[in-house]
């Protein structure tokens, strides 16, 4: 751990560090102009990367800035893309009341699983969260009626967007691309948000010392509530958006690989870090989809890649390209002086 | 000195608290007026820190009553008794939220009082964002009174123990306070902090009309700080009396002072 003197230059002074505006006007208009150069496989991993983003926030939101560990973010998912999925096949709802109802539905299962699971603390709250994966693979499977078990729901449509008497089918590559950097877009001003409200404040004392926050008049029972909640609603969403774009539910959403892979974005990421999730999910999405030209090593590289990530960037990438964004200002700053 | 008022501020009742079979406090009747001192001395083991625990709702008492300005607050959860009652404690490990600045530490501090629900604390609108520039404003002011401010942009965990110990007060200046229990606020601290730390409590005694119980070892302080002094001994009252009365009983000289 690095040691911090009086007269260090740059020091962590909040809990949020400043965002560099500069940067992420640049990373947007490269995502905005990457339909223009990117072929259609591209744009493909590109928007599972973009969904996968938002159970990831949801994840970062939890774990980073509250610091429990839950292992049900893939169970919110899967909640939200049968949510969306259903509505969309039996009530033929358009994509914004399916993506909305998702949010909302994932949100509120999220209440009767979070009041007896955050009674427990530490490894026994992150057990239990597992035991939901379990259940929600149970209940997909058997809840035949509604579910259809193991042959899942097909032929979930493509999002469909009204406008007035204009109704717009959501197809090609480019056109899901653009809806989901839309939705991913406002998730992440909607977890800026999140965090930058007295209430993150709220998350980083519970995640420091709760029995201290506790004491100072904090209900850390009812924010830890509040959060695990409004984690499942951004799973909830990310689910919609999958449901969409695969047109396939299956009980497979529930499987651990989904939970998994949305851990190992916020970890590899950068934990309680605003662009933690961001970079995970771009990184980890492109790593598993570029190892495909490797089949029959591709997880085992997968995971020789995640162990060294782990021991050559322990907090994750965040840092990396924090520090990467500092350099990149600076010259920025420093320029017009080095030319005149 | 601030006029002791001789409304009880805090009234604990036959205290009882056991840990499996040994009983650490065994019925303890304490009575805390509005605007006193109490010191609570005791040799280590003697129940004191339990008594602070139960009356604030860190741990469950198994018989016995803590009324708090007449309203009995046994069994309410900790944050309840702090947000509701104004009653607040600090630790005999120093604690502070480790990766945030002195102003965020205070902010955090002042803020369950400020907002007035836990959902209104979701939302940055421009009633929140007053709330918060308040909150802020009275921050600076204590960390200038309590000599923090060269350090002020420092996440707390990279501060000296001293400094936290400072900041850890000043965190419970924050929410206005009626009531403070302070578990050994001297312990480990430079003689210059320790002075800070009594003019801190005086002032906050004096000025702000803010009620303390304080357990301290060092006795010598605590006897010119306190109004009076309880004595607790093996989970019960020894003795319950001015500082000059205490410093005389045989029995507590026996069971804790020494010859």
């Amino acid at each position: 751990m690095s040691t911090t003197t009086l007269d260090s230059p740059k020091l962590p002074t909040a809990r949020i560090a400043s965002i560099n505006w500069s940067f992420c006007a640049i990373a947007m208009a490269a995502l905005l102009a990457s339909p223009l150069v990117l072929g259609d496989y591209y744009l493909h991993a590109m928007v599972l990367a973009m969904i996968f983003l938002l159970p990831a926030l949801g994840l970062n939101l939890i774990l980073g800035y509250t610091g429990m560990l839950s292992l049900a973010q893939g169970v919110f998912f899967g909640i939200g893309a049968y949510a969306s999925a259903l509505m969309s096949i039996h009530f033929g709802t358009g994509f914004i009341v399916n993506l909305a109802i998702a949010g909302v539905a994932a949100g509120l299962i999220a209440l009767p699983l979070g009041i007896p699971a955050l009674r427990l603390r530490d490894t026994s709250f992150v057990m239990c969260t597992l035991g939901l994966v379990v259940i929600a693979q149970m209940v997909s499977k058997n809840w035949i009626d509604l579910t259809r078990g193991d042959m899942g729901l097909s032929g979930v449509p493509r999002p469909r967007l009204g406008f007035g008497d204009m109704v717009f089918t959501v197809i090609k590559a480019p056109e899901y691309f653009y809806l989901v950097l839309a939705v991913a877009a406002l998730a992440v001003v909607g977890f800026y948000a999140l965090i930058r409200s007295p209430a993150g404040r709220c998350m980083v004392a519970i995640r420091d010392n709760e029995q201290l926050a506790e004491s100072l008049g904090v209900p850390t029972w009812t924010y830890k509530l509040i959060v695990f909640m409004l984690s499942a609603v951004f799973a909830g969403l990310g689910g919609s958006l999958y449901a969409h774009f695969s047109t396939v539910v299956s009980p497979l959403v529930f499987q651990s690989y989904y939970s998994n892979t949305i851990l190992i974005i916020v970890l590899g990421g950068g934990v309680g870090k605003v662009p933690g999730a961001i970079i995970g999910s771009f990184v980890f999405v492109a790593l598993s989809e570029a190892l495909r030209i490797t089949p029959e090593l591709r997880m085992v590289m997968y995971g020789l890649v995640l162990l060294m990530l782990v021991f050559l960037f322990p907090q994750g990438l965040a840092p990396l390209f924090e520090k990467l964004s500092e350099r990149l200002a600076r010259i920025g700053k420093t320029g017009p002086e080095h030319r005149s | 000195m601030n006029a002791i008022d001789n409304t009880p501020m805090l009234r604990i009742e036959g205290l009882r608290k056991n840990y499996g079979a040994v009983a650490a406090l065994q019925g303890v009747d304490i009575e805390v007026k509005r605007g006193e001192v109490l010191g609570l001395i005791g040799p280590n083991g003697s129940g004191k820190s339990t008594l602070f625990d139960c009356c604030t709702g860190l741990q469950k008492s198994d018989a016995g009553r803590v009324l708090l300005k007449g309203v009995d607050i046994t069994g309410w959860p900790m944050n309840r008794i702090a947000r509701e009652g104004k009653f607040y404690r600090s630790f005999q490990k120093t604690v502070v939220f480790p990766t945030l600045n002195s102003e965020e530490n205070l902010v955090l501090a002042g803020q369950m009082s400020t907002f007035p629900s836990v959902l209104s604390t979701f939302w940055i609108g421009p009633a929140a964002k007053r709330r918060v520039a308040a909150l802020r404003e009275r921050a600076q002011t204590l960390i200038e009174i309590s000599g923090l401010a060269r350090v002020a942009h420092l996440p707390a965990g990279h501060m000296s123990g001293g400094q936290q110990k400072l900041l850890q007060f000043a965190s419970m200046l924050m929410p206005e306070p009626e009531l403070i229990l302070l578990d050994e606020p001297l312990a480990g601290i430079n003689p210059i902090l320790i002075e800070k730390v009594i003019q801190s409590i005086e002032h906050a005694n004096k000025t702000l009309g803010v009620t303390f119980v304080v357990i301290e070892h060092n006795t010598d302080v605590l006897m010119n700080l306190s109004h009076r002094v309880v004595v607790l001994h093996q989970g019960t009252k020894l003795a319950d009396d001015t500082p000059e009365a205490v410093v005389a009983n045989p029995e507590v000289i026996e069971a804790y002072l020494g010859g």
